[in-house]
């Protein structure tokens, strides 16, 4: 029998220097939704543990990325559509979270909503981000989607 | 009548967003064929994606489809993609380098940014 497939991932981008101090806050000095987009994911990058990270809509359309390919980010279409059932628990928010992609790989993602729809900001990289930095991306990725 | 200026702002909007992976954008009136907004205009390609636009709505229509909702997207050689937005009495083309131009952004950001705009232009 032949050995099964392996799926592998990009390869990871090399791993900018993370400063342990808290990330400051995102500040959103344009109008420009490519600029505001390009804004977040180079803050996002320089301030949380990850060697990637993206924003799609909540298709799983890549709107900006780095050190992730597109095809890796679609998932996050079926992943948020998933996650509609699971809001119907009272109680259960599940904007964000953490996934397993196999070969050291861990996507963490928050979602965030404007009136044409959603978004959603993503990381990758070998752990899943802390809870403070889920609100971090949280807050980050409202203020940007405000502008689009 | 359109308010051309809300037109020419939407089009210097969408010139900002897609930034150098636009290469043309064009907004007309479907029975006249009247551009009245643009950048880079291609008169035949307004007369070719309101025969295309036309065609389609009436293929669907005849097939039993549902219509031809917000926009439908022609992928060419050479890197370019057309999407073309249906304003209702407006048509607009919009060609890009898929290489410069995110389809992401052009699909859920410059596309529903352009219909709002569209619809602010509409004669009150």
């Amino acid at each position: 029998m032949a050995p099964l497939p392996i799926a592998r991932s990009v390869p990871p981008a090399p791993a900018r220097p993370k400063s342990q101090a808290p990330a400051p806050r995102l500040q959103q000095t344009s109008d420009n939704p490519s600029d505001r987009l390009d804004a977040l994911l180079a803050w996002t990058l320089d301030y949380q543990r990850c060697t990637g990270a993206f924003i799609a809509d909540d298709n799983g359309l890549t709107l900006a990325a780095h050190g992730i390919s597109e095809a890796h980010v679609s998932l996050v279409g079926p992943l948020l559509s998933a996650l509609v059932a699971v809001r119907v628990i009272p109680g259960i928010d599940a904007n964000a979270g953490a996934l397993w992609l196999g070969a050291n790989s861990m996507m963490s993602w928050v979602e965030a909503r404007n009136e044409r729809g959603g978004f959603c900001l993503g990381t990758v990289g070998l752990e899943p981000l802390s809870s403070r930095s889920f609100d971090q991306l949280k807050e980050a990725l409202e203020l940007t989607v405000r502008g689009l | 009548m359109f308010d051309t200026k809300v037109l020419d702002l939407a089009v210097q909007d969408l010139r900002n967003i897609l930034r150098d992976g636009l290469i043309a954008t064009d907004v007309w009136e479907r029975t006249a064929g009247l551009s009245l907004a643009g950048f880079n205009q291609q008169p035949v390609a307004v007369a070719l994606f309101t025969r295309m636009t036309i065609d389609l709505e009436t293929s669907l229509t005849d097939s039993n489809f549902p219509p031809l909702s917000r926009y439908f997207l022609i992928d060419m050689e050479g890197n370019h993609t057309v999407a073309v937005i249906n304003h209702g009495p407006l048509l607009q083309g919009i060609l890009v380098d898929n290489k410069r131009a995110n389809l992401g952004i052009l699909i859920s950001v410059a596309i529903p940014r352009m219909l709002e705009s569209v619809a602010r232009s509409r004669p009150r």
